[in-house]
């Protein structure tokens, strides 16, 4: 039997500020507690090092302003890297799963970077998804995001891929940052119900999260047949985290992750660092390496406080209904969008850099293509925290793309490489493993 | 005058070191069933051309300890853990003989759930009525809190005066319970043996007038006073390969990036020299497949050397994993890897007709006697060079915890090739062509390992641990357990200050008081505790150790 591969990178000389969340103490129990457990001896386990990502690797994800340098630290390369190894030891089949316990974190950026938002600056599995893509030819991933937050920013990355499947569950968007994943974002045009969101109740206990794993998440999961599943492990419906409001236990989470099987976990959020973590990431490790955690539970875990409220249960099992039937039709309606739909569909937004204070102003035009899921055309403007004013134009051709729309997306870049309404013009081309950009004040081209 | 005497598997040698020169060697068969008299043996046949009362010291690397691990013959011991929440009970797989008791601590050293006194009476009981007369007791997070171990102890003196107890606490303050379990087993088990051992020597160094200082080898290259080791076995094993690493480095050119290779009989061991410091075993010796928390050199064992066996078996040549007899060359049977070498490069080792003599035979008609001893050589240097760069990686892949240790991730550059042992001579220069680095083989090359006892340096290292808002600290070894005085100015100049103070204090107690100003901080860390948004506390963990080295009258050796 292949051992299950940890990769633990707990950033002990990294953090957003000293007493913020993201801070050097995070994972430092959790350090205690696997390293006093000796787990990492176990033949069950095999222990990896750390790596460091290329700028490259993040550019097939993101459009960072004005460049990747600009948008991390030497932690985020490290984490993103790490997230790159453990990936690498299960494709090349040294491992039957694996587990990054990195920091920092990363699911809520999104396509365009201006700034920190969520305690994130670069999305880790999506760099980790186009990687394997690019490097191992695979096509069908799902990402199902088990943080109490809304994993935003992977959703938004994969919105318009139909072989990207995104599920989250986590705790409703009215009652908790960033606000969204509710029932209706359901995917883009071309890629409808390849996004689904579930959004639970404050409260919500093993019973009914586990209920929503196994009567919409399994089945989906299923039906979708992914070559890679990934777990954007987040730890923060824990029943003590102090940002959110969940009851969910170390049980629970060991149960979740021995019945979802991940081939790969990617550690983001869970901010309890002396009460929930170290007893949450031992019941991954256990959950994901086949040893029996019954005997693992939190000092303070009282199953009396633990009880489901019938009247949620019942909720849930309404907007399970209701979403598995959504993924189910998904074909017919993608079908009916193609017909029905312009040549373009257009999107604007707004986005908000919670912990940078950056407003982003954002227009997107995606190609309804009738052979492939089409391109992005991006438009964003937002002011830096250095007071300075950034104009960007971006194009993003999918992996996926159809020759047509990739020939297409290119000339976009071209016409607009002399245009001075922008400081900076981006090419993000995944068919060719291609990234560049130009600074139009400098009229030079950066290629990575 | 310096002696130092390592017991090996096949040969125990002795050297007298004096001034930067060998003055005497001397080498006999070892007796496993009798060390004690081996050991005996070699001292007086290197005290026959000495004046006794010029020995200053003498050091003493044994198998003790190594063989009674690996032959199950310890003491009957029982095991009692106190493990509370996290694995489950069958991850412990440690003695047959294993109970465990309720009760838990978190990693902050808090008490979560008290010690089941009426259990553990139960379990005394049945370890009464088997006959067993020793028992370990190891509780997880008993290094940040000893208290429950104490308790269980206090209990047993109490009630069950006849059973010895040792604690997990007492023998190491690291993180990581199954090896602190481990250990605190496998120093139970070969407590009584080894006590025997040191009592033996101990009357016989008096009965033949000497009264110098004795010293045990430690698997990490230091040494131990004998009277001291009495409380921990453990550290003794592996110091066979911990003194041919001791001995190269004491041959070598100081801060190379170098690969030792002890190369003997049957067997070949090889260590890592990095900026000439030897390579620690990240996760500690590892005893019949266990981790433990005996700090060791990362030190590979091949089933290998100069007198290991060559068949040809329907053309196919092997190197086997045995030996028959000496090299041919030297008058043995048949031929071996020596014989190999001796014929493929004209080494003129021994009488090298033999050699050739004994390939020819063994070549038979389907091959000539070149092409196999091409073929062995092959062999040889493809597996020596396979272990070597496997090594290498496996160094390279040490996890890291902080950015800034990714970032200054080094690479290994190996600059020399270090052989000692006896079929060094053979073997190394070859191996050392392939790789295309420099060799060296010094002319004290065969006694390399007890001259590395001879010299080496006593070691220590000191963990601390400390939390100001717990306002506890504990420090290791001695598993002691404190309070501080003034929590809230604590800063790590305080911790790094007590770790210093407790290495001196335990140097003086050791008789090593003189090398305690030679020590360095491996280890500073200090985190900030956060709850809510303000700071509730600082934890810090200080690491000060004196490193291995050279005792002050080594000044090196002549050349």
């Amino acid at each position: 039997m292949k051992p299950t591969g940890i990769l633990f990178f707990p950033a002990f000389d990294w953090a957003i500020s000293p007493t913020h969340p993201e801070r050097e103490e995070r994972l430092l129990y959790t350090r205690d507690q696997i390293f006093e457990e000796g787990i990492m001896d176990l033949p069950q386990i095999r222990e990896y090092q750390p790596g460091l990502a290329t700028d490259r690797d993040i550019a097939r994800v993101h459009f960072c302003v004005p460049d990747v340098a600009a948008q991390i630290t030497e932690a985020h390369l490290v984490s993103a890297g790490s997230a790159l190894r453990i990936a690498d030891a299960y494709m090349e089949g040294e491992i039957k799963n694996g587990f990054a316990i990195i920091r920092p974190p990363g699911h809520h950026s999104k396509t365009v970077s201006h700034g920190n938002r969520g305690f994130c600056n670069i999305n880790n599995e999506a760099i980790m998804v186009e990687y394997l893509r690019q490097k191992y030819g695979i096509k069908r991933v799902a990402i199902v995001d088990t943080d109490v937050h809304h994993g935003d920013g992977t959703q938004e990355i994969y919105y318009n891929d139909p072989d990207v499947l995104f599920i989250s569950f986590h705790q409703d968007g009215r009652t908790l940052y960033p606000g969204s994943g509710h029932m209706d974002e359901l995917g883009g045009p071309l890629a409808y119900g390849s996004t689904i969101n579930l959004p639970l109740a404050p409260r919500t206990t093993d019973t009914g999260i586990l209920y929503a794993l196994e009567h919409l998440i399994m089945p989906i999961l299923e039906e979708f047949k992914p070559e890679l599943i990934v777990n954007s492990a987040g730890q923060d419906n824990h029943y003590s985290d102090p940002l959110a409001d969940m009851r969910f236990s170390a049980q629970g989470y060991a149960r979740l992750n021995e019945m979802l099987a991940p081939d790969i976990a990617v550690l983001e959020g869970g901010y309890s660092v002396q009460t929930a973590l170290p007893y949450v990431n031992m019941g991954l490790i256990m959950a994901m390496a086949g040893i029996d955690y019954s005997n693992l539970r939190e000092p303070d875990y009282d199953p009396e406080r633990m009880r489901e409220n019938p009247a949620n249960l019942e909720y849930i099992e309404k907007m399970v209904k209701r979403q598995l039937q959504v993924f189910r039709q998904r074909e017919e309606q993608i079908a009916n969008n193609r017909k029905t739909r312009d040549r373009f569909h257009h999107i604007h937004k707004q986005i908000f850099y919670d912990t940078d204070y950056i407003h982003e102003d954002q227009s997107v035009q995606l190609r309804l293509c009738p052979e492939c899921a089409g391109f992005r055309l991006i438009e964003s403007t937002a002011q830096h925290r250095n007071g300075y004013y950034y104009r960007v134009y971006c194009v993003s051709i999918p992996a996926n793309a159809c020759a047509s729309c990739q020939a297409e997306a290119r000339s976009g870049y071209t016409d607009m490489s002399g245009n001075d309404r922008y400081d900076l013009v981006y090419l993000q081309d995944r068919v060719n493993d291609d990234f560049r950009s130009i600074d139009i004040k400098k009229e030079a081209e950066k290629v990575l | 005058m310096l002696i130092g005497i390592d017991v090996g598997g096949t040969y125990t040698d002795g050297v007298v070191f004096d001034r930067g020169e060998v003055i005497t060697t001397t080498k006999v068969p070892t007796d496993d069933n009798d060390i004690k008299s081996t050991v005996l043996q070699v001292l007086d046949k290197l005290l026959l051309q000495q004046d006794k009362s010029d020995i200053t010291r003498i050091v003493l690397s044994t198998t003790v300890v190594t063989n009674l691990l690996a032959t199950g013959k310890g003491e009957r011991t029982a095991l009692l853990l106190i493990p509370g929440y996290g694995l489950p009970a069958d991850a412990y797989d440690i003695s047959d003989d294993t109970f465990f008791l309720k009760g838990g601590i978190d990693f902050r050293g808090r008490e979560l759930d008290p010690l089941d006194e009426k259990g553990l009476g139960e379990v005394c009981d049945k370890i009464m009525a088997a006959g067993i007369k020793r028992v370990a007791i190891v509780s997880k997070f008993g290094n940040r809190n000893d208290n429950l171990e104490k308790q269980a102890r206090d209990y047993i003196k109490k009630h069950y005066p006849q059973l010895s107890v040792t604690m997990g606490s007492q023998i190491s303050g690291k993180l990581n319970f199954p090896r602190r379990a481990t250990t605190a087993y496998y120093t139970a088990i070969t407590s009584e043996e080894w006590n025997r051992f040191v009592d033996e020597i101990d009357r016989a160094l008096t009965e033949r007038g000497l009264d110098c200082e004795v010293h045990i080898l430690k698997a990490d290259g230091g040494t131990l006073a004998l009277q001291v080791s009495r409380d921990m076995p453990c550290e003794t094993v592996f110091s066979g390969p911990a003194a041919s690493t001791m001995g190269a480095l004491a041959l070598a050119e100081a801060g190379m990036n170098a690969v030792v290779l002890d190369i003997g009989g049957t067997t070949t061991d090889i260590a890592l020299l990095l900026d000439g410091m030897p390579l620690y075993a990240s996760k500690g010796a590892s005893i019949n497949q266990r981790y433990t928390h005996v700090n060791a050199f990362a030190v590979r064992s091949i089933a290998l050397g100069g007198d290991s066996s060559i068949s040809v078996n329907a053309g196919q040549v092997a190197v086997e994993n045995y030996r028959r007899d000496v090299a041919a060359c030297f008058g043995g049977k048949s031929a071996t890897v020596t014989d190999a070498f001796n014929c493929k490069f004209n080494l003129n080792i021994g009488n090298p007709e033999f050699s050739a003599a004994a390939l020819e035979q063994l070549a038979g008609s389907g091959m000539s006697k070149d092409e196999l001893s091409t073929t062995v050589v092959t062999i040889v240097i493809n597996r020596l060079q396979d272990v070597i760069t496997d090594m290498f990686k496996e160094w390279e892949n040490e996890p890291a915890y902080k950015v800034w240790e990714v970032i200054n991730k080094r690479k290994f550059t190996l600059e020399q090739i270090i052989g000692i042992g006896a079929a060094s001579r053979a073997i190394i220069p070859q191996l050392a062509e392939t790789m295309q680095v420099n060799h060296l083989i010094h002319q004290y090359a065969d006694v390399a390992n007890a001259l590395g006892a001879a010299v080496a340096r006593p070691t220590l290292v000191v963990n601390l641990h400390v939390d100001t808002q717990t306002k506890i600290y504990t420090l290791d070894p001695g598993g002691v357990r404190g309070t501080l005085d003034n929590p809230r100015n604590f800063q790590l100049e305080n911790a790094r200050q007590m770790a210093k103070k407790h290495l001196q204090e335990v140097g003086k107690e050791r008789g090593m008081a003189s090398y305690t100003d030679e020590s360095s901080f491996f280890m500073e860390e200090q985190f900030n505790m956060i709850g809510g948004w303000d700071r509730t506390g600082k934890l810090f963990d200080v690491g000060i150790q004196v490193t291995p080295g050279f005792i002050e009258e080594f000044k090196g050796v002549k050349i």
